[in-house]
């Protein structure tokens, strides 16, 4: 997975919320094609990352590219348009929309109802259970369900990059499992993956390149087997002693 | 802008709309004000320590600010008063004008030079003049003819009011919408126990603290049901409340009650309904006698009495416990809670202390006057009363009466003479009309444009300038937060690769 | 720091203010009201077709009350926000197609191929007209202010109300002559509209049925006024749960972040929900004025607090709620009319949103506001 230039770049970008500092000069690169996942513990900066990535909050200094193209001052739907799209923490699914609905937002930039209809068919083919549920409310599936919908509102943008923020939190472990093989199975599809991650384990398990966030520093980058060999990582995240 | 650009500025403008406006005479009290909001302005934006450099600054501010005045005079004679009659004597004018700014620079520099000494000097000083100022202001009125008097005491009896709803919106945060519900309330408890109207008479100096009682009281009932609302449901529920009091007094002038069916009151007057209630009765002091409307004076010098009082046990109330925890609740009311602070007790306190204030401004009122309707107690006052906390800076007693003086100004002495002026303008016999411009005569700026006045107010202020003209430090920080500088924020690293090697 | 025993003491505390507080509104309900409201629905028994007559009446109230309250139910649902400056919209909207009317010359004697298309053109002229203004008072009054304090839009739209009556109050100096007099004479007086809907009862046939004591009316007037509503009800509810947009807009009122992250322009959105709520009171303002004769500047105040209600009532932020409690409110406000007395009316719907916020301020068919994540 070898490309001249990085699909996704940040170059020494720094963060704030009003006067406080999250991101302290973060750069990372994510190649066309890979799985790069962000690690860390809470309140890490993780988070934030995507969420400058995306637009919701602009660097106070730093600049990140998408295709050498800088994107860090334009607004949140601009960000969607050129094919970031993120499936947030906490899932932050439309309660009251129908599954069909929320997946419908997804595509919201979109206007080829041809190619709308074809990736929610996709989708579904993904996530049978949603196709179970397509006309129920959001807001009544349960939690590895909603999951599924967050990351199939995502896709239905077809995104070029694909944001996933902590897609394995409050889940079983079973759903867990199943749903970072669905994340292997989308990337072999083609779309490259951003995945940041509480649960290191999972993460570096699919991941090809990984970096770890230390209160708004990237403090280690590697490929993910090195990683998880990583005797500071193993103690600190992944539970070894 | 150099501080004393701005404040000369400041009074200026004010001092020259209020010359440009009226007759002659009042050019000595444009300049009495002009020099006191210069000289006020100039010391707290640049404070200096040495009486030299006050009093030059002071001078420098003032006469700007009457340079203005005597430009409005000028402009005034040449423009208007060949139009309404007055005297065109431009030499004469000229000299009115320079009388402003003499006045004017010499207040301006007295109240500079007293911002020099030290605190607490500083403090006692700036009181003391506004003091002599208020105090001896019947006194201007009567050698200048102004006639102003009977406007300024309704003008005090809002200021006060506007006091006690920065109880309620300033130190508590609660907004309320139905403040004037209070007025009403404690208007009515004097209507009824010191008038004719059902017979009971007493005392003005008893009613008027049964009346603050009275408010008090409906202060708790009627924040009651607001305590679990947050800001916009509680506003709009203060809202209905200050809607239905006065309803209800309009349409209780036949009240009657049936318990379970059977009739228990049958029909009495309770509130006099749209006609109201009248005559009141006046306070009695012996030497003067029944105060009487012909003679403000002692109407002016009671309400500055409540006033002073009313000022100084607000000030304990800030400075309690009890101000604190509104502080605190009006901050974050979940932390407060946590804190201890038993929010239910100081809401209903909150709403109670500032009805009781407005119960002693009701009370006054309604002497004064000597008649109450329930048209007088309206959403429209609830909303001025407001306008002038949010002009002035919630939160803070001297910007609460600048505001309050600078609405109450604006609404019943510039928009009338703003009108009267223009009436005389365009019935003048030199100046034709053209006929699209007739409906002019139908115009009256006093009463079309009130709304617009108390409406600009609030968008602007909120736009522009949310903590005030005379914001207290906290309103400041917390309204422009985000502008603040960027603070580093050091923190320590309990794990980095750097510090691998060491563990 | 010496430290200082904390009283932890609960005796005397743990009085159940809330149960007293139910327990005496029931115990009052009990002792003054429940009498009185036996012998009035004894008295609306008497009369039926009275009563028919104020449910047609409350229809045509809740008619024009529903379109208002679907402004405040749409802000409100998607940026919290009272707007309290929407009753005087509708106000602005009654003006502007007296304005319309006078224009196009408009009278009772203008034949009905020509009136009715052309008042069609007014309408949809007049809610241009309101909806631009209610985007504009939104960019220039609101939006700034959303991330000053909570309070700030509101206190806004405190101003920008009193503002817009006051345009109102001046608005009777328009008294150019190509408006054929509409305004009347005196600028600041209530203005009258000409009578351009039919009046003649359309249940006349129905007196062949139950006789000639049956007087129940329920005139074109009627009819239109409902008529128009619905449409306009029916077709909002359409945009909003069909169309992209409309579920653009539901989303952003749901979750305003996840909406951005989906490429959902939220200042775009907001500016809809508001672009709507100002069609629909204009629509609203042109329906009255044209089914009671009359518009004065302070009509906003009274329309915008029954139709406040009417959407708390409903359920803040819900569509359907907002159509439901608008219906509720207007046939409320016909029976205080009649069986209580007209001048009580404002203090009874005022006691109804009193209660609904103290009690059950999530509404009847629940409220529909942001998640907090």
């Amino acid at each position: 997975m070898s490309t001249t230039t990085p699909l996704l770049e940040l170059r020494n970008v720094h963060s704030y919320y009003g006067n406080i500092q999250a991101l302290k000069g973060i750069s990372l690169t994510v190649n066309e094609g890979e799985i790069v996942t962000l690690i860390g513990s809470n309140g890490a900066g993780k988070s934030t990352t995507l969420r400058t990535i995306s637009g919701i909050i602009h660097p106070r200094s730093g600049e990140i590219l998408l295709d050498n193209k800088r994107i860090d001052h334009i607004p949140p739907h601009d960000v969607v348009k050129l094919g970031v799209l993120q499936s947030p923490e906490g899932r932050r699914i439309f309660p009251r929309l129908s599954v069909r609905d929320n997946l419908e937002m997804g595509a919201f930039t979109r206007n080829d109802t041809a190619g709308i209809a074809e990736d929610m068919e996709r989708v579904f083919d993904l996530f049978p259970r949603l196709r179970e549920r397509a006309n129920q409310k959001g807001g009544t599936l349960s939690g590895g369900e909603q999951q599924m919908l967050a990351i199939g509102r995502a896709l239905m943008g077809r995104p070029r990059v694909l944001l996933l923020d902590e897609p394995s939190m409050g889940l079983a472990p079973v759903l867990v499992e199943q749903i970072f093989n669905i994340i292997k199975e989308i990337n072999s599809q083609g779309t490259t993956v951003l995945l940041v991650e509480q649960n290191a384990l999972m993460a570096l398990e699919i991941a090809h390149r990984g970096y770890v966030l230390q209160t708004g520093q990237i403090v280690l980058a590697d490929t993910a087997k090195a990683l998880s060999e990583n005797e500071m990582v193993q103690k600190a995240y992944l539970g070894v002693e | 802008m150099n501080p004393r650009i701005r404040a000369g500025l400041a009074g200026g403008i004010f001092g020259a709309l209020i010359t440009l406006i009226s007759v002659d005479q009042v050019v000595y009290l444009a300049g009495m004000l002009a020099g006191t909001t210069a000289g006020m302005m100039v010391a707290y934006m640049e404070p200096q320590k040495k009486w030299l450099d006050g009093l030059r600054q002071g001078i420098q501010a003032g006469l700007l600010g009457g340079l203005f005045i005597v430009i409005a005079k000028l402009l005034r004679a040449i423009l208007i008063n060949p139009l309404i009659g007055d005297s065109t004597d431009l030499g004469g004018q000229f000299m009115l004008g320079l009388n402003g700014l003499v006045i004017a620079t010499i207040i301006s520099a007295i109240f500079a030079v007293i911002a020099t000494l030290p605190r607490p000097q500083d403090l006692i000083g700036r009181y003391a003049m506004v003091a002599i100022l208020t105090l001896i202001y019947p006194w201007i009125d009567q050698y200048f003819q102004y006639r102003f008097m009977g406007e300024v005491i309704p003008v005090l009896v809002f200021v006060l009011m506007a006091l006690g709803l920065n109880i309620v919106v300033g130190y508590a945060g609660l907004l309320d919408l139905g403040y004037a519900a209070f007025f009403a309330i404690g208007a009515y408890a004097t209507a009824m126990v010191a008038s004719p109207h059902f017979g009971i008479s007493l005392s003005f100096w008893l009613v008027i603290w049964i009346a603050a009682a009275v408010a008090a009281i409906f202060g708790v009932i009627l924040g009651a049901p607001t305590l679990p609302l947050r800001g916009d449901y509680l506003a709009i529920v203060t809202l209905g409340f200050g809607e239905i009091v006065p309803i209800a007094a309009t349409n209780l002038d036949t009240f009657s009650l049936s318990i379970l069916g059977f009739k228990v009151i049958d029909n009495i007057n309770l509130t006099g309904g749209p006609k109201g209630i009248n005559p009141i009765n006046r306070p009695y002091l012996p030497g003067i006698g029944a105060f009487q409307s012909s003679q403000p004076i002692p109407w002016y010098y009671l309400i500055l009495i409540i006033m002073i009082f009313s000022i100084f046990f607000i000030l304990r109330l800030r400075n309690s416990r009890l101000g604190r925890a509104w502080t605190a609740m009006r901050e974050d009311e979940l932390a407060a809670e946590a804190m201890g602070i038993n929010i239910v007790k100081t809401k209903l306190l909150a709403f109670s202390m500032g009805a009781t204030f407005s119960g002693f401004a009701g009370a006054f009122y309604g002497s004064y006057i000597s008649a109450i309707f329930p048209e007088s107690f309206r959403f429209e006052v609830s909303v001025m009363l407001l306008c002038m906390v949010i002009l002035g800076g919630m939160g803070n007693i001297p910007g609460v009466i600048l505001g309050g003086l600078l609405i109450q100004f604006a609404d019943r002495l510039f928009l009338p003479q703003l009108s009267n002026m223009m009436q005389s303008i365009i019935s003048s016999p030199q100046v034709q009309l053209p006929s699209s411009l007739s409906f002019l005569h139908e115009l009256s700026f006093a009463s079309d444009f009130r709304l617009l006045l108390f409406g600009i107010t609030l968008v602007v202020m909120m736009l522009l300038r949310p903590e005030g003209l005379i914001p207290s430090e906290r309103q400041r920080m917390e309204l422009h937060a985000d502008e603040e500088p960027v603070v580093e924020q050091q923190q320590t690293e309990v794990y980095t690769a750097r510090n691998q090697e060491t563990v | 720091m010496a430290t200082q025993t904390v009283d932890t003491s609960t005796t005397g505390r743990n009085i159940p203010w809330g149960l007293i507080g139910r327990i005496s509104l029931v115990v009052f309900f009990v002792l003054f009201l429940a009498v009185p409201l036996w012998n009035t629905i004894l008295e609306m028994i008497a009369n039926p077709q009275l009563l028919l007559r104020q449910l047609i009446i409350g229809l045509t109230n809740g008619a024009y009350i529903s379109l208002i309250a679907l402004g405040y139910t749409l802000v409100y649902g998607i940026v919290e926000l009272i707007n309290f400056a929407h009753g005087d919209v509708y106000m602005i909207g009654a003006f502007m197609s007296l304005t319309l009317i006078g224009l196009f010359g408009l009278q009772a004697a203008t034949p009905p191929e020509v009136r009715y298309p052309l008042m069609l053109l007014i309408l949809v002229i007049t809610m241009a007209f309101t909806a631009t203004l209610n985007v504009g008072i939104e960019r220039f009054a609101y939006r700034r202010l959303r991330t000053v304090s909570r309070l700030a839009p509101l206190i806004s739209a405190i101003g920008v109300s009193f503002i817009l009556q006051n345009v109102g109050l001046l608005w009777g100096y328009l008294r150019f002559p190509a408006l054929n007099g509409v305004m009347g004479s005196n600028a600041v007086a209530p203005k009258s509209f000409p009578n351009l809907l039919p009046t003649q009862n359309l249940l006349e046939p129905l007196q062949a049925v139950f006789g000639e004591g049956f007087r129940v009316r329920f005139t074109g007037k009627d009819l239109i006024m409902i008529g128009t509503a619905v449409v306009l009800l029916g077709a909002l509810y359409f945009f909003v749960q069909r169309t992209k947009l409309g579920k653009a807009m539901r989303a952003t009122a749901q979750d305003r972040d996840a909406a951005a992250l989906m490429g959902i322009n939220v200042n775009r959105t907001i500016s809809l929900a508001f672009l709507l709520g100002g069609a629909l009171a204009g629509a609203a303002g042109m329906l009255v004025g044209l089914y009671n004769g009359t518009a004065v500047f302070n009509m906003g105040f009274k329309a915008g607090l029954f139709s406040f209600t009417a959407a708390v009532l409903g359920g803040i932020g819900n569509i359907t709620g907002a159509m439901l409690g608008g219906l509720l409110i207007g046939l409320i406000a016909a029976l205080s009319d009649q069986y209580i007395n007209a001048k009580w009316t404002n203090a009874v719907i005022f006691g109804i949103l009193v209660l609904i916020l103290v009690f059950r301020p999530t509404g009847l068919l629940g409220e529909n506001v942001q998640q907090k994540a």
